[in-house]
């Protein structure tokens, strides 16, 4: 691990992101601007760069006073992201930064300044300069869906191709399945920080030091799964892709029961816009041609400018043009993550709950007994029994009940 | 990031408030000075000469808080104890306390409480710690016993791998110390290499002119024993004997015990309440000596050692410095000896030398094993069938060369092959056997030599200085033989024949005892005896044995009546053991039975190297023919050498699932680790 690590880590992680209430916050391209700054052109290296005094921050690169306080706060977290990385490095995690020669290529040059500073990556690495096809689509996919998915990644696997999925129910499951049993080589992007896939590590052990997958994620190492880093992943999907396939669009609902055009339509509609405007340069979006009988959006995304393809991935009718629409541009989660303690101090802070609401509030992934379970090895967590029903408070919270 | 400007006087008058010392010494001052400004430094200097205040002071004047990693948990103890007392807030996390207080202080240090933080590096290996630190406001990095991390050193820890790297990691201007007493040239780069960064050495003189130092050559174990028996009580105040193994430990202990002298025996093998308390006994001289292997000492901070005795060469000089420099930390005299047998004691360091990595078979089954899936260090020992002590030496080589890596998955440990790594090396293992070699052979010319030994132990360690030395047998000291009397030799015989090792095997749910055994193996005749009986066709094992096993059972038992004689049905080395067995109950007039027998074939216990596979080979091996001559019986369960005790204690729970009311076990000898039987 190179010894720069943790300055990239916080370079990262640590400035204060850009959002509707902080304007003042950075965007990644600020972050993208000062590295072509200090890196490419004044050719220091980032070491140098934090240690430079204010006035050299101020006058060689005009960085304001705002941004230089969130600066000195990034370098006083170094130490702890020095032990963070050799945490990484105990686990055989990589660290590599944007200036590297072993960021992907196609990434930088699909995402351009939205290019994720640091890659966490597990396996494999090479994969990542591989010719790649990326399978999209609904964690509740249709039968048809998954066999697409299916035949598109064993095609993939024949032609030496990489199949890029997210970690998904689905048709995310079912590509990295299928590449696996063909002997194909994966990437996983995970909507999680990398250091808590440890049981997804565990399952993929063989294939990863066969050097048939590899691990990846963007996000700072101990982010736990989140529905925005869900979104936020999807660029990084179709960025590393030079194909992308998309089995299936659906619709869900979300938290407040509404229905959405889902994960899948948003990833895709933002994907043709980049095309659209030009910022995306290489790769192709195909989605697989509905029967009439279908119920999904695929036609509808055909209808925006996707290629249609058939079972076997190849293009059936011409291009449609894209309709202007308003669509958002999904955008890195721009909170600061909280780990898993930190939220439920959160939520408990309030006062004490039961597992449900718990299980609820924080959207917890997996079950409640899991849940359960973890919450019970947290050592500020108690647990009391009132009318058969397990509440959960903050330890020395001695609110009383109003039934006491 | 942290930098304090403060000159010298300033420094001092913090000194004198904050620490109630007086000065400085010039390279505490040089070494306190870089790290003010930020920088990396290696310091070398001799036990007692300071150095922990050379990071305990800056950690007082930084803002943050300063991380000690130290392997000495003694150590830790003493000094947060000293801190303390001070008024400065420094705390240690290791093993020996509770999670809770663990998880109290790190709470502490995440709150910014703690200015001095010691920590053992196997801590890196913690979540809850790992997650502390990234909310910890840290100040230093301090890398206590640094020659820990280098294969070229005399103490080489795997977990200080973590550390140097972490080191590397951390950002420029964050001040790095590591120290270490003890640190050849080769060694002082290595370290210096590994820590990278700018770093200054500052190694200051290792001289150490209150040592009387001595070297006794004998022939004999018996004249160590003897000289020992009639001269230590003569030494001044209180010391350290130092044995080779941990079953000397033990021998001493009881030869001291039977002459009425006080001491007590401390080993790795002890609990940590008992190594706790011997550690307290030793600083309030509760003993004239103790009797240890080098686990004890390091770091334990008492002043007034008056005498160290090596009944066994160390493996080199610097190991010999390094357990020497615990004496006379206070500047007063202290008596140093080393005995020599130029006969035996070759033999120990050499074959720890030899023995010290298991064959490249062994090495090729783990990464094989480790290759076709995750496992944790039981998994692979029952896989690979290897000893957990060859594991642990194979895994760190590995680790090492990074062939595999060792990750934390959730609580456990688990072992990944690294892709695309290089073949094991073995060329390594050569150049550090040659080294270690040499190293031996340097520590017999200390013995040899008819100069000067303090100037032979600094030239050793890099030390070139131009002193005249009077402290040695050499150099103004008398030189001291041994006279063996008939008196002390009757006194020994004495001692060999009422000393009888102990088989602890007494567990939850099993009616078994704990027995005894005549002998140990390898220490007297006893061990020949056995080999020629069963492999070289000696006939049955000859009378003193049985002599000397009834001895040991009255010795034990005295005059429990027992109601019955079984013994455990060999594997091979046809009726020597029912042979053995039906002479010991026409002795002792207690029926013999043979009906315990084997239920299926095993193998030879010896052929075992992991002790779960022992135990795996052994379970539910036995039968009984008539079980209802046991019930609530009484019994006197025989075999000839027992080593891990596995079989013993799978026939005892057996016999108990019967219905017997008691089992005791006696063996002709005990083997311990090294015996080749």
């Amino acid at each position: 691990m190179n010894t720069d690590t943790a300055y990239w880590m916080a370079l990262a992680h640590e400035l204060p992101a850009w959002n509707f209430s902080d304007t003042n916050g950075w965007k990644n391209e600020d972050k993208m601007n000062l590295i072509i700054q200090f890196y490419h052109e004044k050719k220091m290296s980032i070491e140098d760069f934090f240690g430079l005094s204010e006035a050299s921050w101020k006058n060689d690169f005009q960085i304001n006073d705002k941004q230089i306080a969130d600066i000195q706060k990034a370098k006083s977290s170094l130490a702890n992201y020095a032990f963070l990385a050799e945490n990484l490095q105990n686990s055989g995690i990589e660290v590599i930064p944007v200036i590297s020669t072993e960021y992907s290529k196609i990434l930088k040059e699909n995402l351009k300044k939205s290019a994720p500073i640091v890659l966490y990556i597990k396996g494999n690495k090479q994969i990542m300069q591989e010719n790649s096809v990326a399978i999209v689509g609904s964690r509740d996919a249709s039968q048809i869906a998954l066999d697409f998915t299916d035949n598109i990644a064993r095609k993939a696997g024949k032609e030496w191709k990489v199949v890029v999925s997210g970690f998904a129910k689905g048709v995310d499951k079912q590509a990295l399945d299928s590449s696996i049993a063909c002997k194909g080589q994966s990437i996983i992007v995970l909507p999680q920080g990398i250091l808590t896939f440890e049981s997804g590590i565990k399952t993929y052990y063989k294939q990863i030091i066969d050097g048939n997958v590899l691990v990846l994620s963007t996000f700072h190492p101990k982010a736990g799964w989140g529905k925005e880093l869900a979104m936020a992943r999807n660029p990084i999907i179709y960025g590393l892709a030079k194909e992308i396939f998309v089995a299936e669009a659906k619709p869900s609902k979300n938290r407040q029961g509404k229905e959405t055009k889902g994960g899948t339509w948003a990833g895709v509609i933002d994907g043709l816009n980049k095309i659209q405007k030009g910022i995306r340069k290489v790769g192709t979006i195909f989605v697989r041609q509905p029967e009439t009988t279908e119920q999904n959006d695929n036609l509808l995304l055909i209808l925006k400018g996707a290629v249609a393809v058939d079972f076997d991935g190849n293009p059936v009718v011409k291009q449609y043009k894209i309709q202007d629409e308003n669509i958002s541009i999904v955008v890195e989660p721009q909170e600061k993550y909280k780990s898993f303690s930190e939220q439920v101090k959160e939520i408990l802070s309030k006062g004490r709950l039961t597992i449900k609401v718990i299980h609820k509030k924080i959207n917890f992934a997996e079950s409640e007994q899991i849940l359960k379970k973890k919450l019970e090895k947290l050592d500020f967590i108690e647990v009391r029994k009132e009318k058969n029903k397990n509440y959960f408070m903050l330890k020395g919270n001695t609110e009383s009940s109003l039934f006491d | 990031m942290a930098t304090v400007v403060m000159n010298r006087q300033q420094a001092k008058i913090l000194l004198q408030k904050t620490f109630r010392l007086q000065k400085f010494y010039d390279e505490q001052w040089q070494t306190i000075e870089k790290i003010l400004n930020g920088e990396r430094v290696l310091l070398i200097e001799k036990t007692g000469f300071g150095k922990s205040l050379c990071f305990q002071f800056p950690a007082t004047v930084f803002s943050g808080t300063t991380v000690i990693f130290s392997p000495l948990i003694a150590l830790m103890r003493d000094h947060v104890k000293k801190l303390q007392s001070l008024d400065i807030q420094a705390k240690c996390i290791n093993s020996e306390q509770t999670v809770e207080e663990n998880s109290q202080i790190i709470e502490e240090a995440k709150q910014g409480k703690i200015k001095i933080l010691y920590i053992a590096p196997e801590r890196q290996e913690n979540s809850e710690w790992v997650e502390a630190t990234r909310q910890m406001n840290l100040a230093m990095v301090v890398v206590d016993e640094a020659h820990c991390i280098s294969v070229w050193g005399h103490d080489f820890r795997p977990a200080f791998k973590r550390i140097i790297n972490l080191v590397k990691l951390l950002p420029k201007g964050l001040p790095v110390l590591a120290t270490t007493a003890t640190a050849t040239k080769r060694v002082e780069k290595d370290i210096a290499n590994q820590i990278g960064g700018e770093i200054t050495v500052i190694r200051g003189n290792l001289m150490r002119d209150s040592f009387k130092l001595f070297v006794i050559k004998v022939n004999s174990e018996d004249e160590k024993m003897i000289w020992l028996g009639k001269n230590i009580e003569k030494l001044p105040g209180s010391g350290i004997l130092y044995t080779g193994t941990r079953v000397d430990t033990e021998i001493y202990s009881k030869w001291f015990s039977h002459l009425n002298i006080s001491s007590t025996a401390y080993n790795a093998g002890l609990d940590t309440d008992s190594r706790i308390d011997v550690e307290n006994g030793l600083m309030q001289n509760r003993w004239k000596c103790v009797i240890s292997t080098n686990a004890l000492g390091m770091g334990i901070d008492k002043p007034d050692i008056r005498f160290i005795i090596h009944t066994q060469i160390p493996q080199s000089p610097v190991h010999y410095y390094q357990e020497i420099g615990r004496a006379g930390r206070d500047g007063n005299p202290s008596f140093i000896i080393l005995f020599y047998n130029p006969n035996e004691d070759k033999k120990l360091p050499e074959a720890f030398i030899e023995g010290g990595r298991p064959s490249i078979k062994k090495y090729q089954k783990v990464i094989d094993c480790i290759k076709t899936g995750l496992f944790g260090e039981r998994e692979i020992i029952k896989q690979t069938n290897l000893k957990q002590t060859q594991f642990r030496v194979i895994k760190a080589d590995l680790i090492e060369q990074k062939i595999i890596r060792e990750a934390t998955y959730g609580a456990g440990k688990k072992y990944e092959f690294i892709p695309n790594s290089q073949p094991l090396n073995t060329k390594t293992f050569e150049e550090l056997r040659e080294a270690k070699t040499k190293d031996l052979e340097k520590m017999i010319e200390y013995v040899e030599t008819t100069d000067s030994r303090m100037k032979f132990l600094c030239e050793y360690l890099g030390d070139n200085t131009n002193r005249t030395f009077t402290n040695c047998d050499n150099t103004g000291e008398k030189k001291v033989r041994v006279i063996v009397t008939d008196e002390w030799t009757a006194k020994l015989q004495n001692f060999r024949e009422n000393y009888f090792p102990e088989l602890v095997v007494e567990s939850r749910g099993s009616n078994i005892v704990n027995g005894v055994a005549a002998s140990y193996y390898g220490v007297s005749n006893v061990g020949d005896a056995i080999h020629r009986s069963k492999y070289e066709n000696g006939g049955d094992f000859p009378d003193f044995l049985l002599r000397l096993t009834l001895k040991a059972l009255r010795k034990k038992f005295g005059n429990e009546a027992f109601d019955l004689i079984l013994y455990v049905p060999p594997t091979k080395s046809g009726d020597l053991v029912k042979n053995f067995a039906e002479k010991l109950s026409q002795v002792l007039k207690i029926p013999v039975s043979h009906n315990l027998k084997k239920a299926r074939e095993t193998a030879e216990q010896k052929i075992f190297e992991s002790s779960y596979l022992k135990q795996e080979n052994v379970s539910n091996a036995f039968t009984y023919s008539n079980p209802n001559e046991i019930a609530g019986k009484k019994i006197l369960l025989f075999d000839d050498i027992c080593d891990s005790c596995a079989t013993i204690k799978e026939t005892g729970k057996y016999l108990t699932s019967l219905g017997a009311a008691e089992i005791a076990p006696i063996v002709i000898a005990k083997t311990t680790g090294g015996d080749l039987v």
